[in-house]
């Protein structure tokens, strides 16, 4: 689904990522965790197309995509839910839902999925007409969630979404991520809460100073020699 | 009754400093530039209606419309295109150099002098309403700005590619990780910018009765300052501000005591400075809504 092949991306003489290669099998959850600043996000945002990478191959259902405008990906399947969720707060919750549908074609399609999210997410039902920069912490991840679904993704890739959110809600969302694999959607998620990310995915891949240290199926990687260090330690020189 | 006059001449130059904030304002929102050069689309729409004279005024108002319209697309595709993502100082000069430029070009081919003709005469005369007298551009000012008001408010609450620009203004790459297509949503701005240029003009022209090189410059350094007071980004600020910055012209060439009136715009940016001291970051400010968690 997803074959990312030695992939180098620099911020002007920053170095972000230096040879980064992973893969996605459809119907997989693949977890990336790492520290902060291993970057996770800069992948994310590379395969997303919204950085440019200076070296390397990304192919997406084996087409080469990388350097691809963010807007065209997201019409072919591959949608990100960034970190810290961008959901639009001075929009309302029914009309940030209604832009995820943007890249599709099929109105009546995409009106079925909107039916589909607010039995999802009923909350969403809820505070259809309200501004979204009302709602929580958690009822923005499930907006941001539900918007990337709008869209009808079959890679959704999730930044960070745990981030700042209490352990009941966190819990709720990786419920729905469950869920989403059972509906046919393949799963690439970032994560820095490593039980969290170890226990609800398939496989994973440590990263640190803009490398793969480590990779794994997820439910072998926590008791294996070296996985501690790899998550703490500074990385490769 | 000297107080209803004054008002409506408030309402009906604040009308138009809004039209004219609003077209600054909406491509800020989506790009981050300040287009100086928005200026030359006013007067590309006075020049058009120089060369038309003596076609019918609809003719004249229509087409001076449209080619104002096409101009400022023109201006996004050559100049700001390729310039998508540079840094807003970047931006601003570029607008700086097409806007130069462009006067320049009018000076070239057309000469330094304003030149004066008919477009809406009649509209100057008075119509008495009771013991009032009101100019019948004022009027026609603020009925024509109501409209467009009412337009755009349903075109940016309504339509698919409205509530794609408010998105896009909010947060651009969050905007194309949805799937809204980037030089979609730029060039709907420019193009309404540039319409609303194109009725600036119209008043301008209708208003001085003639046209020069230098006629945007004003009204852009006006339309500026008001999306400033109203909060930069917020569109509706920007008509807020352009309101109140005519209230306030026009209450200072009221009230002022008749020597100082030739400095009134000394005043107005006085009260300029005094507002940001007190509130840098204009009236409807945007919320940082994604803060929070």
């Amino acid at each position: 689904m997803l074959a990312v092949q030695d992939l180098h991306v620099s911020y002007g003489s920053v170095v972000a990522l230096r040879g980064v290669s992973i893969d996605v099998a459809p119907g997989e959850i693949v977890a990336v965790i790492g520290p902060n600043g291993a970057g996770k996000s800069t992948l994310m945002r590379s395969i997303a197309g919204l950085v440019r990478p200076s070296r390397g191959e990304i192919r997406f259902q084996d087409s080469a995509i990388a350097g691809q405008p963010a807007e065209r990906l997201v019409a072919q399947g591959l949608s990100l839910v960034p970190e810290g969720r961008r959901i639009f707060g001075s929009l309302t919750v029914g009309e940030n839902i209604q832009l995820g549908a943007t890249p599709r074609g099929d109105r009546r399609a995409a009106a079925a999925d909107m039916e589909r999210m607010l039995t999802l997410f009923p909350i969403l039902k809820e505070r259809f007409h309200q501004k979204a920069g009302k709602l929580s912490g958690g009822e923005q991840q499930m907006l941001a969630i539900a918007r990337a679904l709008m869209a009808a993704p079959k890679l959704l890739m999730l930044d960070e979404p745990s981030l700042g959110l209490a352990p009941l809600i966190v819990r709720k969302v990786y419920e729905v991520i469950a869920e989403l694999r059972k509906s046919g959607v393949t799963v690439l998620v970032v994560e820095q809460a490593v039980h969290v990310a170890l226990t609800a995915s398939d496989r994973t891949y440590v990263m640190n100073a803009g490398a793969i240290v480590m990779a794994g199926r997820s439910a072998e990687l926590r008791g294996t020699p070296g996985f501690e260090d790899a998550y703490f330690g500074a990385g490769p020189r | 009754m000297i107080l209803v006059q004054n008002a409506i001449d408030a309402i009906s130059l604040g009308a138009i400093y809004a039209l004219a904030a609003l077209g600054v304002g909406l491509i800020f929102s989506i790009m981050r530039l300040i287009n100086f050069a928005h200026g030359e689309l006013i007067m590309g729409g006075g020049f058009t209606l120089y060369v038309l004279t003596g076609e019918p005024y609809i003719v004249m108002a229509v087409a001076a419309i449209l080619i104002v319209t096409v101009l400022a697309l023109a201006m996004e595709r050559v100049a700001f295109r390729p310039l998508r993502g540079a840094n807003p100082a970047t931006l601003l000069i570029a607008s700086f150099a097409l806007s130069y430029l462009l006067q320049h070009s009018v000076l070239l081919i057309f000469g330094s002098r304003a030149m004066g003709f008919d477009f809406l005469g009649g509209l100057n005369q008075s119509i008495e309403i009771g013991s009032l007298r009101v100019p019948g551009l004022e009027i026609a000012v603020v009925v024509v700005t109501a409209l467009l008001l009412l337009g755009l408010t349903l075109f940016f609450k309504r339509s698919a590619i409205g509530i794609q620009m408010r998105a896009a203004a909010e947060d651009f790459d969050m905007a194309r990780l949805v799937g809204v297509r980037a030089d979609r949503v730029i060039a709907v701005a420019f193009a309404l910018s540039g319409m609303l240029a194109g009725f600036v003009s119209l008043y301008v022209v209708a208003q001085g009765g003639s046209v020069s090189y230098k006629m945007g410059v004003n009204m852009v350094l006006v339309a500026f300052v008001a999306s400033v007071i109203g909060g930069v980004g917020s569109l509706p600020g920007a008509a807020l501000g352009g309101f109140l910055l005519g209230i306030v012209s026009v209450a200072l060439q009221a009230f002022l005591p008749e020597e100082w009136r030739p400095y009134r715009d000394a005043f107005v940016f006085l009260l300029f400075i005094a507002f940001l001291l007190w509130r840098p970051q204009g009236i409807l400010a945007r919320r940082a809504d994604r803060e929070r968690v």
